[in-house]
């Protein structure tokens, strides 16, 4: 089985792996790579395309885990928002009135007065209690955690994405190179005859 | 955007391999841009119907979305809101445009610098 040596490069980063994806290894020379591999041509293009398509497969699933992100963060957004203004309202001591839709289509109206706290739905079916201050504090973390970690994400599809790159070209050289060789054989051939 | 090659003899070095990652990840970046300076453009025309109606509107207590319920919120405080609103997105559809023209710039850049060493070798356009 053909293994890939680590990209080589004077005076750089070079990263073999990140976070579980093999980095693409450049190749120097056509050749000498083709002899490193000890396979010949066609089975060396299949060998890339099928690396191309597991680096297909790794993308689609960052790229959903990246929407996923992207959508948790208006939404933790959205409840800091109603936190402050509960907090804002607490001040004035009036009560605040809100439509808020009870069903489908359905609306319904709710006076909220004397805002101490507010619940938190935290996932898995379980809503805590948190007095305004704490809920703030909590969303906030979780605010900075999902950006954090959506950072990081949009890192790793960029290193995918450049290890997707780096064998398309691959598979574009070595496949030049062997139509070079054909007619380089094939002129040495009309030569001969 | 390819890589296309004809059976060509040019080398390709580890620095015009990165020279093309990073023209992939430009390109990449622009598109997502573009979509993003989409969205921002829309919410500001959303803003500009909502203040419109807000003038047009004679009650004094105007039903505002905050996070999945429309509070009540009297009209004054919901302009004001919605004031604030336009500014951050005005400000940050700036900041986009601003990177998205840095992107081109750079974009640029790299094709003259690929364009020169690979020529008819390789296909840097949209397809």
């Amino acid at each position: 089985m053909a293994t890939s040596a680590s990209p080589q490069q004077p005076g750089g980063a070079v990263v073999a792996e990140r976070r579980g994806i093999p980095a693409a290894s450049f190749v120097e020379d056509v050749q000498i790579y083709l002899n490193q591999l000890g396979l010949d041509v066609n089975s060396t293009l299949a060998f890339l395309q099928e690396r191309l398509q597991q680096y297909k497969v790794v993308e689609m699933k960052l790229l959903a885990q990246q929407r996923d992100l992207q959508a948790k963060i208006p939404d933790i957004e959205k409840c800091l928002d109603v936190v402050a203004t509960l907090q804002a309202k607490k001040g004035t001591g009036e009560a605040l009135l809100t439509d808020f839709e009870a069903s489908e289509g359905i609306y319904s109206r709710a006076r909220v007065e004397d805002i101490d706290s507010v619940c938190l739905w935290l996932g898995a079916n379980v809503m805590l209690e948190y007095s305004c201050e704490e809920a703030t504090s909590l969303l906030r973390k979780n605010l900075e955690n999902a950006k954090a970690s959506l950072e990081v994400l949009i890192a790793d599809l960029q290193f995918l994405r450049d290890q997707v790159t780096i064998t398309q070209v691959t598979i574009a050289r070595v496949y030049n190179w062997d139509v070079h060789q054909r007619r380089v054989r094939q002129a040495l051939a009309s030569q001969d005859s | 955007m390819q890589q296309a090659g004809g059976g060509s003899e040019t080398e390709v070095t580890w620095e015009d391999q990165q020279n093309i990652n990073k023209f992939g990840r430009l390109n990449n970046r622009y598109h997502e841009l573009e979509d993003e300076i989409r969205i921002a453009k829309e919410a500001n025309e959303n803003f500009e119907d909502a203040s419109n109606e807000l003038i047009l509107t004679d009650e004094e207590v105007v039903r505002f979305q905050i996070g999945e319920v429309f509070a009540h919120v009297p009209k004054d405080e919901v302009e004001m809101r919605i004031e604030q609103m336009t500014e951050t997105t005005t400000k940050h559809l700036e900041k986009l445009k601003d990177e998205k023209d840095a992107v081109v710039a750079q974009m640029a850049d790299l094709k003259k610098v690929l364009y020169a060493k690979f020529k008819d070798s390789i296909n840097l356009e949209e397809d």
